[in-house]
């Protein structure tokens, strides 16, 4: 059973289908990658599966879940909830002053004592007036534009990035995107921020369980760091670290969240070979971690050296898949990187 | 492990001993009563850092939190409403009024980007001072709610003439605020907020919930801002007319955060010095020196050093974006440069 189910995924952008029903399917614990000329479409399934991108047709499941926010009881609630006050703020702000001028002015006299239960049930009494029209109307109003726009928001950010993070999917970036202004211990800190429990009240009052998973958290991130080499620029600004460092620090990062599945974006891209040796390695090392890799990248040596199976995007579409001799002797794929041979052509 | 130099802290402990110090000062020298200002300013920096520094929110209004706190303080404990709270209960109200406010001018725009947000918010500072102007059977239009009741303290009723009582409860307020503020910065939140600032996208990727952790610097930033009215108002003993939390206060705010250091407590509470200072010190007693000595005549506008204040901010913040946008006192992280081996203890939080 897959742990990533992409099926029929599509994308478009416009009038561009930049990726047109695609089916991959991630087996667990194993290294799998996908390949394809510039502009095949890769990223954009990176986009869609780690949910930066909703897709206009498909399904993306992990562990046999579709990865959207669920629509519980604890939403509806909110949703009434934000309807409800939206209406009732609604109607006290659409007739602030003459209920102001009824319940509080008409019953309190200079340095008196004001009369609590008379201006609450000249409240009532305002309300209740004219049919509860001064009510009704603007507590309509107050409730759909609340309610409804609640609803639109909820709605927008069902496929959001915080929902796959949360589910167990990790990624890195094609162009690094560190953190650049914060360290690097922070950094791995900050992928580990779903597994903190610690809230406003513990961190404001510095409380022990504050301190407490403070420490465990560095402990932790100190562990991640030494694992991916990188122990000796803890305190460093990520911005400054050599380039090769910081893609580790990104795969660091996304391994701080303990997740089940980690997308590498051409973790490759501007290595040495030196690098690209010790990368590979890396790579397989954390798939002994237990944590399936899905990864993009142009380097043949690396994909068809650590790859269990490899898909080949080309112009959206999915045209091979196998493993690394079963796509290397595709003649598709070997038309897509190359083109086709010259006799092949028919003349135009 | 070596000690590291808090700004934050030597400042409040300098300045807690100012007015003992003034007490051997001759006359001309004395300046305690004049920081109360930068006090207030200094909280309303801070406020504004949360959000601009360390979230990355242009927020061009926080003048109308400031007046959201002066007004509710004032309703509060004002005897010409019924309800007529003593200061540290009506205090305690106006910071969770702020807090509401706050939410209900970030529900429905956090999800703008960058300059669309700013723009909003400084449609609302304007908003807020036409309302506060236009519902005149509440806020009294333009006479401002007055007078208000000086705070009591166990007992002992503040008054105007005796400045050091107002010195101490502002500076303990501040103390807390920074107090608040760097506990925050250095914990889950603050990591989260200052995510938001490098890389929203990413930080989303890495499960952060960009959305509540930008409603709750909203919140936190607007409570700070209202906690800064309050005390303003409390001090004033009005709340002045509406136009007194104008753009030029939140562009003041901008300047301190900018010119101490976006992102670091101590570096916004250099700028309040600095810029609060300038505002109510040294352009004050330049314009008393100068008539004092009959260089300057009310008949000519531009004689008077006070009237160049704004465009000497403006210049001020054009000069420190060209040479140290960074700020004065630029945040932590900076100096972690510096020591790159060096572990620290707690790490590095």
């Amino acid at each position: 059973m897959s742990l990533l189910e992409i099926q029929n995924l599509t994308m478009r952008f416009g009038g561009l289908t930049a990726v047109n029903a695609v089916n991959i399917g991630i087996p667990e614990d194993k290294i799998v990658s996908l390949i394809g000329p510039n502009g095949a479409g890769k990223t954009t399934v990176f986009n869609a599966v780690t949910g930066i991108y909703d897709p206009a047709a498909g399904h993306i499941r992990f562990n046999e879940r579709e990865v959207r926010r669920p629509f519980t009881k604890t939403t509806a609630a909110a949703l009434a909830f934000v309807a409800l006050v939206s209406a009732i703020g609604f109607a006290f702000a659409a007739n602030i002053e003459p209920l102001w001028q009824t319940a509080i002015t008409a019953h309190y006299r200079y340095l008196q004592p004001f009369a609590w239960t008379e201006a609450i049930m000249a409240v009532f009494a305002y309300f209740g007036d004219e049919f509860g029209l001064r009510f009704v109307v603007p507590s309509a109003i107050g409730a759909l534009l609340g309610g409804g726009g609640a609803f639109i928001v909820w709605q927008r950010s069902r496929r959001a990035p915080e929902v796959a993070a949360r589910a167990g999917i990790a990624r890195t970036f094609q162009n690094i995107r560190l953190f650049s202004q914060m360290t690097v211990l922070d950094n791995v800190l900050l992928g580990m921020d779903t597994q903190l429990r610690s809230g406003f009240r513990h961190a404001a009052l510095r409380l022990p369980s504050f301190w407490r998973e403070q420490m465990e958290a560095t402990r932790k991130a100190l562990e991640i760091l030494r694992f991916v080499g990188l122990e000796q620029e803890v305190n460093q600004l990520a911005e400054n670290l050599a380039y090769g460092h910081q893609r580790r620090l990104e795969i660091a990062r996304g391994l701080a969240m303990q997740p089940k599945l980690l997308l590498l974006d051409e973790p490759a891209a501007g290595m040495n070979p030196a690098e690209v040796s010790s990368l590979m390695q890396l790579i397989r090392k954390i798939r002994e971690r237990g944590v399936t890799v899905f990864l993009i990248e142009h380097h043949m040596q690396v994909v068809m050296g650590i790859s269990d199976h490899i898909a080949v995007l080309d112009h959206g579409e999915k045209i091979a898949e196998g493993t690394s001799t079963e796509v290397r002797r595709d003649p598709k794929v070997i038309e897509a990187y190359l083109g086709k041979s010259h006799e092949d052509v028919a003349p135009t | 492990m070596k000690a590291r130099w808090q700004f934050h802290w030597l400042f409040l402990v300098i300045v807690a001993v100012v007015p003992l110090a003034e007490l051997v000062l001759p006359q001309g020298w004395r300046i305690a009563a004049l920081l109360r200002p930068i006090f207030i300013m200094a909280m309303l920096g801070l406020g504004l850092n949360i959000l601009t520094g360390f979230t990355g929110i242009l927020n061009l209004g926080v003048a109308a939190f400031m007046a959201v706190g002066a007004y509710s303080y004032a309703i509060l404990t004002c005897d010409i409403y019924p309800f007529q709270l003593g200061f540290w209960s009506a205090t305690g109200l106006t910071i969770l009024v702020g807090l509401t406010v706050g939410l209900l001018l970030g529900l429905p725009t956090i999800r703008l980007r960058g300059d669309y947000l700013a723009i909003v918010t400084l449609g609302f500072g304007e908003i807020v001072q036409d309302v506060l102007k236009n519902i005149d059977t509440i806020t009294k239009g333009t006479q401002g709610i007055n007078p208000l009741p000086a705070p009591t303290f166990f007992g002992y009723a503040f008054r105007s003439e005796v400045y050091w009582p107002w010195y101490y409860l502002f500076l303990g307020c501040l103390a807390l605020v920074v107090l608040l503020n760097r506990n925050l910065r250095r914990s889950r939140l603050g990591r989260a907020w200052i995510s938001i600032r490098e890389d929203e996208l990413a930080a989303a990727c890495m499960g952060v919930n960009t959305m509540q952790r930008k409603l709750v610097a909203f919140a936190l930033g607007a409570a700070q801002c209202s906690l800064a009215g309050a005390l303003w108002a409390s001090f004033l003993g009005s709340t002045g007319e509406p136009g007194n939390y104008d753009f030029q206060v939140s562009i003041m705010a901008l300047c301190i955060v900018i010119v101490g250091g976006m992102g670091n407590v101590a570096g916004v509470l250099l700028g309040a010095l600095v810029v609060a200072g300038f505002n109510s010190i040294v352009l004050e007693d330049l314009t008393s020196f100068l008539k004092a000595h009959e260089l300057i005549s009310s008949s000519n506008v531009l004689t008077v050093p006070g009237n160049w204040k704004y465009m000497l901010f403006g210049l001020a913040l054009i000069l420190m974006m060209r040479f140290k946008p960074e700020g004065l006192l630029p945040s932590r992280q900076l100096k972690a440069e510096l020591h790159p081996h060096e572990p620290r203890n707690p790490p590095s939080l």
